[in-house]
């Protein structure tokens, strides 16, 4: 069982976003960068089916030079190889485009499985990993937090709203995004990072790859959300709180 | 010369060709029967990997601490008094023995060199019969203790072979001391003569048999140690990752396994082993021991299966009881923490707890797993200055003092002291966790990159002096960060306010309020500091002790990564000391670490009503102090 991740370095979860002077972006200098969640568990879940069912693991990422130690993260966790295709200019392509050069990455690896994390914890848009399945004509399903394989295809398990779970099958080569959750991630160990070294890493140029990566949206301008939190205080006995709270929850936020 | 009237040795005279060649062909087959086993011992030793980061610098320490711990056996004594007496007298009398034995063999061959009617030769077999007595009374003493009294430290085996080894000293001294009361030239001399001589004869080939090997390495093992409490050796090489096989055992592990005398004095003191847990320090040196007899030291087996189990090795809290206790020089804590480190650094070891510390650590800044901007909330809302490099003192939140509550509380109340000093101090802008956890746990990976990140950011922040609420955050930094760079130096704020505690108002209350101390097992025995925080307390009330307390104090359970490795099996060791300090009577616990301070928040909460109430030492200092308090210097600046 061949299988790709497609995986991609994100700013750290707590990292202080401060906006960048031409609006289009937010400062990198002071930010660290970690591996997107959902993409860790899309890394998990791959290693864990090679682990059951033999093959190899393959991460692909795309991004400027420092994408390089997130790469090397998920080698030394268990990736057996890596794809890196190089690109300073990512944050001005949107989905489309990005997906467009994973896809032409992708391609010719002929995969029988390839998997993402169901969105980036910085952009949040959930659709690069549908996108890659459109460009390379796979099926696909997303939300997935199970992954079995059958005969000759997949049964997935698939997260619904409240609490329901979706049972699909599917045949190979497909496409999953994966939700967070839904194995226990490994932690990355000494020998993990010293037997990484001598993997491959192979760097593709976005530009070698001659994908049409062009934006078909264009950003204009971030800006950092206001606050606007509020606390109120409610006075007089225990009853009488209570009786506001309620009042204040159906008419002024509408919760009720 | 009074003493030229009294009896002296007899010593028989002539001996046969025949007798002298029976002596020297046993004297041959006991010496065999030593080395036999004992030259497979110490090829295991010597082929065992050598120790990386081994140097014999500084000789003078080691000397000393030979002649404190072998010569005068301060340790065996001071941690044990009747049974370490006991135990002196015998070995004293060995050293007493060595030149009386030598001039006893020589005697068959008509080469006596102490003279039984001389001077000399009599005032030393008097000064030998003085210790000779001790050493009966003493093996005697030992004998009972084991055979008799059997405290369950030594085990639920009877050691047959301590029993038959207590019967020969006994033998040995008996029949030295009978030569005073017979004649020269009668057969009873004789006969004493060749009693005493065989009973060497036996001797000899026994000790490498039983854990009376002891008598031969521990010596050794004392003046080779690695210097430096629970000090962890740095992994060498690609192929390093810890105690994984028989290949990774050093040669101080393999003569440190060799050296246990199965006193069962680390076991005593464990708080794992004290509470139900499956961990027994004596088991785990034995374990390897019996490893290197069964595989030998260039075996690819694993360590922990069927020797030593995983299990055991994560029940450790670090605390180094049993590396202090132990009187021949044991190192338990690189053992337990290389066990750890070799499950960890290859994946083996698979924990919920653990791994979910991993990977917060991993991806965030603190070992509680919150967002870094909980800490910067707190520094804004109590407007703490930041750290500019003009300050005296980097002060370092660590993630107790940066993200808990009650660890805040302490920050606070020891903020109030120094500003009302005029101390100038600041907090960085970012801080992560120390590696304090990961390390003892045997992540090195993790605690590497936390090491170099924050000596990165100390290093462009111009930090000199850093001052910590935290014993564990100290430990890392001083002495766990050295493998990757040179530390500023630190201190516990135990240290601190000890010295400036005359400066403080006193608080003198009419009814002294009894107060009892921990020892944070990272403060006492790790960092050697018990009087300073004692002095804090003993200005804010009547300072009592514990029955286990200064060197001898019993862990809290959190350290070693066991803070955040959930619940325990059996007893919590946090329950059993908290209820230990609550005995005393006291009306407050004084701690002065806040994983202390967090585990027997719990523990003392449990306990119910009429609980003694916990503070930090920090909080009894900042005691009557003025509410308001002139932040000299010490003005917040933005974020």
């Amino acid at each position: 069982m061949k299988i790709i991740v497609a995986i991609k370095q994100v700013p750290e979860r707590d990292a202080p976003a401060h906006i960048a002077p031409d609006a289009k972006g937010i400062e990198e200098r002071e930010l660290q960068f970690a591996m997107n969640e959902p993409d860790a568990y899309a890394l998990e879940e791959a290693l864990q089916l090679k682990e059951r069912n033999g093959g190899e693991v393959i991460v692909i990422s795309a991004g400027p030079e420092r994408v390089g130690s997130t790469i090397r993260e998920a080698l030394a966790k268990g990736a057996d190889r890596a794809i890196h295709v190089v690109s300073d200019g990512l944050g001005a392509r949107d989905a489309l485009g990005v997906a467009r050069l994973l896809a032409a990455a992708i391609q010719p690896e002929s995969p029988d499985l390839v998997l993402t994390g169901l969105q980036s914890e910085d952009l949040g848009l959930g659709q690069t990993g549908v996108i890659v399945a459109e460009v390379l004509g796979l099926p696909h399903a997303s939300l997935i937090l199970q992954v079995e394989k059958t005969g000759s295809g997949l049964k997935v398990k698939r997260e619904l709203e409240e609490g329901w779970f979706q049972h699909i099958e599917l045949p190979m080569p497909a496409v999953l995004t994966i939700q967070s959750g839904g194995n226990k991630l490994r932690y990355a160990t000494l020998m993990g990072i010293k037997r990484a070294k001598t993997k491959e890493l192979r760097q593709i140029n976005a530009a070698e790859l001659s994908v049409d990566a062009a934006p078909t949206v264009t950003l204009e301008q971030i800006t950092l959300p206001k606050k606007q939190k509020s606390t109120q205080m409610l006075s007089g006995t225990a009853k009488e709180a209570a009786a506001s709270l309620v009042e204040k929850l159906k008419f002024e936020a509408r919760v009720l | 010369m009074m003493i030229l009237l009294l009896p002296t040795l007899a010593e028989p005279q002539h001996f046969s060709i025949a007798e002298k060649s029976i002596l020297v062909v046993l004297t041959a087959a006991s010496v065999y029967g030593f080395w036999r086993r004992f030259g497979p011992v110490l090829d295991r030793i010597l082929k065992s990997k050598k120790d990386p980061d081994f140097h014999l610098a500084p000789i003078g320490k080691r000397a000393w601490e030979f002649i404190a711990e072998v010569m005068f056996q301060s340790k065996v004594i001071r941690e044990r008094p009747l049974p370490g007496l006991a135990h002196a007298f015998v070995f004293w009398a060995f050293c007493a023995f060595a030149l009386v034995t030598l001039n006893h063999c020589a005697v068959a061959f008509g080469a006596g060199f102490l003279d039984p009617a001389g001077s000399v030769g009599r005032g030393y077999f008097y000064f030998a019969a003085l210790f000779a007595v001790a050493c009966a009374a003493g093996i005697l003493g030992l004998f009972i203790r084991r055979f008799l009294v059997r405290p369950r430290w030594l085990g639920e085996k009877l050691s047959w072979g301590s029993g038959f080894i207590a019967f020969l000293i006994f033998a040995l001294m008996s029949t030295y001391l009978a030569a005073f009361f017979v004649a020269d030239s009668g057969t009873a001399a004789r006969a004493l003569w060749w009693a005493h001589t065989l009973t060497l004869l036996i001797f000899l080939p026994v000790i490498p048999h039983t854990k009376h090997l002891h008598l031969v390495l521990s010596p050794f093992t004392i003046f080779l140690s690695r210097g430096g409490f629970s000090r962890i050796p740095p992994l060498k090489g690609d192929e390093d990752f810890g105690l994984v096989t028989g290949k990774d055992l050093t040669q101080i592990v393999s003569l440190q396994a060799y050296s246990c005398v199965e006193c069962g004095r680390c076991t005593e003191h464990c708080p794992a082993n004290n509470t139900g847990k499956i961990l027994n320090p004596k088991e785990i040196v034995l374990g390897v021991r019996a490893y290197l007899n069964d595989l030998g030291p260039a075996s690819d087996e694993p360590l922990l299966g069927k020797y030593n189990s995983q299990e055991a090795a994560f029940q450790c809290t670090t605390c180094g009881a049993c590396e202090f206790q132990c009187p021949v020089g044991i190192e338990h804590l690189p053992i337990l923490i290389g066990l750890r480190r070799g499950a960890v650094n290859t994946g083996t070891w698979d924990d919920n707890h653990g791994a979910k510390l991993f990977l917060a650590l991993e991806r965030g800044s603190n070992s509680l797993g919150l967002p870094a901007s909980e800490r910067d909330k707190f520094i804004e809302k109590n407007a703490l200055p930041l750290f500019d490099g003009t300050q005296e003192y980097c002060l370092w939140l660590g993630c107790m003092g940066g993200y808990d509550p009650k660890g805040r509380e302490i920050i606070l109340a020891f903020v109030r002291v120094m500003n009302f000093l005029g101390t100038t101090y600041g907090v960085l802008r970012k801080e992560r966790c120390t590696g304090d956890p990961v390390r003892r746990l045997g992540n090195d990976l993790l605690f590497q990159q936390l090491a170099e990140s924050n000596l990165e950011a100390l290093i462009q922040s111009k930090t000199k002096k850093i001052i910590s609420i935290c014993p564990h955050c100290v430990r890392t930094i001083q002495e766990d960060w050295k493998e990757f760079g040179t530390p500023p130096a630190i201190e516990h704020h135990s240290e601190f306010l000890a010295r400036y505690a005359d400066q403080l108002p006193q608080t003198q209350n009419q009814n002294q309020e009894k107060i009892v101390f921990h020892d944070p097992c990272y403060l006492g025995r790790y960092r050697n500091i018990y009087d300073e925080p004692r002095s804090i307390v003993a200005r804010a009330g009547e300072l009592i002790e514990a029955p286990r307390s200064r060197e001898r104090s019993f862990c809290c359970g959190a350290g070693g990564g066991l803070a955040f490795l959930g619940e325990e099996k059996g007893d919590r060791v946090s329950h059993a000391r908290a209820a230990e300090l609550s005995a005393t009577g006291a009306a407050t616990v004084a701690a002065a670490c806040p994983f202390c301070n967090t585990m027997f928040r719990d523990a003392l909460a449990s306990q119910g009503a009429g609980a003694p109430q916990l503070v930090d030492i920090a909080q009894l200092a900042a005691r009557g102090l003025p509410e308001k308090i002139a932040s000299k210097g010490n003005e917040s600046a933005p974020l």
